[in-house]
């Protein structure tokens, strides 16, 4: 086999790994714009003559609205909440030398290793006075959840801008607040949104606590409410796809924003350490 | 001079230049000590606080007759360790039994661990050699499907192996290899449902893999393969002996990654399949949701979990250790 056949193949096995990663994708899209008579043959249609029919059926489902508006309070106020602990913390590790700093870090590794779904008995139990139904425990249950992240995260970043910047700020005059507030917060923004969208995803998309301690259907999340809608229109493949491609989208429009950064960010210091 | 020797001199000098500190700058001095810790004080309330209580109650509710009786007479009744002796030798009724699902999950962990660093790897070694634009288009694919919320995720695979109008079904009939596949059904059978629910956690998490390791690869520099390659090395030497080493921490780091979450699956499983059918797909934390939540048994549910929750520290421990030694060496 010469060389150029050899590339040929293995740019073709190249193509054939991507269909296979893409197609349930594009099949979910294309599955939202079929209409009605498409989903009567058994010889699959691939390119619909798009309707939205579903995504009309499915966002006149009742409580729509609510579902969405629940989803993107508890998503929006968790990352405000785990941003502004979590920065506090970050900054601290990464530009003080304090006693205790070892065991601090250790406290927060330690944190983001907890196995959440062994907790869920004496989550529910912790709150089923006061917080069951009741949307707002669901924020405090995910700011739990991602902090530690948000933590190790933002000291990352903020550990990258080197301190000379700020010292040599503070040389100009600026006082050690103005220097870090002025010269290393603009060069961090980049690790701000990174992090706010990956709590934002991680929040966005939780199912189980919000399953288990949600029971009335307005106080639903998008994730719980996507679950049921598929068991009870199980047949309406239309409008359950349209619904999954609403839910889906800010998740991948967010995710391709900080994707390169997520390689790097799960198991940095990996490969070099 | 040890350390502590040299730390202590250090002090006594600071403290002999602090000749006559004024007022201001004491107080200065206070708040400069002080104000890491009120920065760090929020974080530390969270976590002794939000998540040790919930731990400590498990433990507790463990060792507690715990059921819907006692939830709304709020009686408390201790009995040990009984919980755990339940959960081992006295599965409650309508359930299977507890070491069926245990040695499942571990089984089902495996399998998924294994495919996915396997597969992973390939794809990475693959990336390494596709050209500029076909690499472009599998990154973009894996992006996608990585960025799938589960819970959709769980919702499209249902519909791809659909028995009557399913895309897979079609596929696979139309190849005339395997027969008719038409109205086969893919959730009859623990083992075929257990095949799509491990499609789908593959398919979601070998772009993580798969893109690590190749960042991974482009940081080992080109000479060393190079020079193998000159004096003769096949390919497969050189990713023995060159790529694979040079790897390992990184794919030590994923295989711990995956491990942890192929364990602890639940929204996969649970919104594919409640577990089902006939309870042939519960795992330990469905398993744990089910005992604990619907069916109200806390207690007995808190104890199985707490038997998860130790065996995931079993693995947890060398990760714990190297967190430990890295800390040192700051």
């Amino acid at each position: 086999m010469n060389r150029r056949t050899r590339r040929v193949i293995i740019n073709g096995i190249g193509i054939l790994v991507a269909f296979f990663f893409a197609f349930p994708v594009y099949w979910m899209v294309n599955t939202a714009f079929k209409n009605q008579e498409q989903f009567q043959t058994y010889v699959p249609v691939f390119i619909p003559s798009p309707t939205l029919d579903n995504f009309t059926k499915a966002l006149n489902q009742p409580h729509f609205l609510d579902f969405v508006r629940n989803s993107v309070f508890v998503s929006v106020s968790t990352v405000l909440l785990a941003l502004i602990v979590g920065f506090l913390a970050a900054v601290t590790l990464a530009r003080v030398r304090f006693r205790g700093r070892k065991s601090f870090l250790l406290l927060v590794a330690v944190a983001q290793m907890a196995p959440f779904e062994a907790l869920l008995i004496p989550m529910f139990l912790a709150i089923k006075d006061w917080g069951y139904n009741w949307v707002p425990t669901l924020i405090i249950i995910y700011f739990i959840f991602t902090l530690p992240f948000t933590i190790w995260s933002l000291r990352g970043f903020v550990a990258g801008i080197p301190v000379d910047l700020e010292e040599a700020a503070m040389v100009d005059g600026a006082s050690r607040f103005g220097a870090f507030w002025r010269v290393t917060l603009p060069l961090l923004a980049p690790g701000l949104v990174a992090t706010s969208i990956f709590c934002f995803i991680t929040a966005w998309n939780e199912y189980l606590y919000a399953y288990t301690f949600m029971s009335e259907e307005k106080n639903y999340t998008l994730p719980v409410w996507l679950v049921s809608f598929r068991t009870n229109f199980g047949t309406d493949w239309g409008a359950t796809m349209a619904a999954s491609t609403l839910f889906t989208l800010p998740v991948l429009i967010f995710f391709l924003l900080v994707q390169r950064r997520m390689v790097g960010g799960l198991t940095a210091g990996a490969v070099r350490g | 001079m040890t350390r502590a020797q040299s730390k202590d001199k250090a002090q006594r000098g600071a403290s002999a230049l602090d000749v006559a500190p004024s007022r201001h700058r004491t107080s200065a001095k206070v708040i400069h000590d002080v104000l890491p810790y009120l920065a760090i004080l929020p974080t530390i309330v969270t976590f002794v606080v939000l998540l040790g209580y919930p731990v400590l109650l498990l433990f507790e509710t463990s060792m507690q007759k715990f059921g819907f009786y006692e939830i709304i007479n709020h009686v408390t009744t201790w009995i040990g360790l009984q919980n755990y002796y339940d959960v081992l030798f006295r599965s409650p009724a309508g359930l299977p039994d507890f070491l069926t699902v245990l040695f499942r999950t571990i089984v089902f962990m495996l399998v998924n661990v294994a495919l996915t660093i396997f597969l992973g790897t390939l794809v990475a070694l693959l990336l390494e050699r596709l050209n500029k634009w076909v690499r472009l288009i599998l990154t973009s694919a894996m992006v996608l499907a990585w960025a799938m919320p589960v819970v959709t995720g769980a919702v499209l695979f249902q519909w791809l192996f659909d028995s009557k109008l399913g895309v897979v079904n079609w596929a696979i009939s139309s190849l005339g290899v395997f027969g008719d596949y038409l109205n086969h059904s893919w959730f009859e059978t623990g083992l075929t449902t257990f095949g799509v629910i491990t499609l789908l956690i593959v398919w979601q998490a070998i772009p993580f893999v798969a893109l690590s390791l190749y960042a991974g690869i482009l940081s080992i520099s080109k000479e060393l393969p190079e020079a193998a390659r000159v004096d003769g090395a096949s390919e497969r030497q050189i990713f023995r002996h060159i790529i694979l080493p040079a790897l390992s921490p990184l794919l030590m780091m994923l295989i711990f990654l995956s491990v942890i979450w192929d364990f602890k699956v639940f929204t996969q499983i649970y919104a594919m399949a409640q577990g089902g059918p006939d309870q042939q797909t519960m795992t330990l934390s469905v398993y744990a949701y089910v005992v604990g939540i619907s069916d109200g048994k806390y207690g007995y549910a808190a104890a199985a979990s707490v038997v998860m929750m130790l065996l995931l520290l079993v693995v947890l421990i060398p990760y714990i250790r190297r967190m430990i030694k890295s800390l040192e060496e700051q």
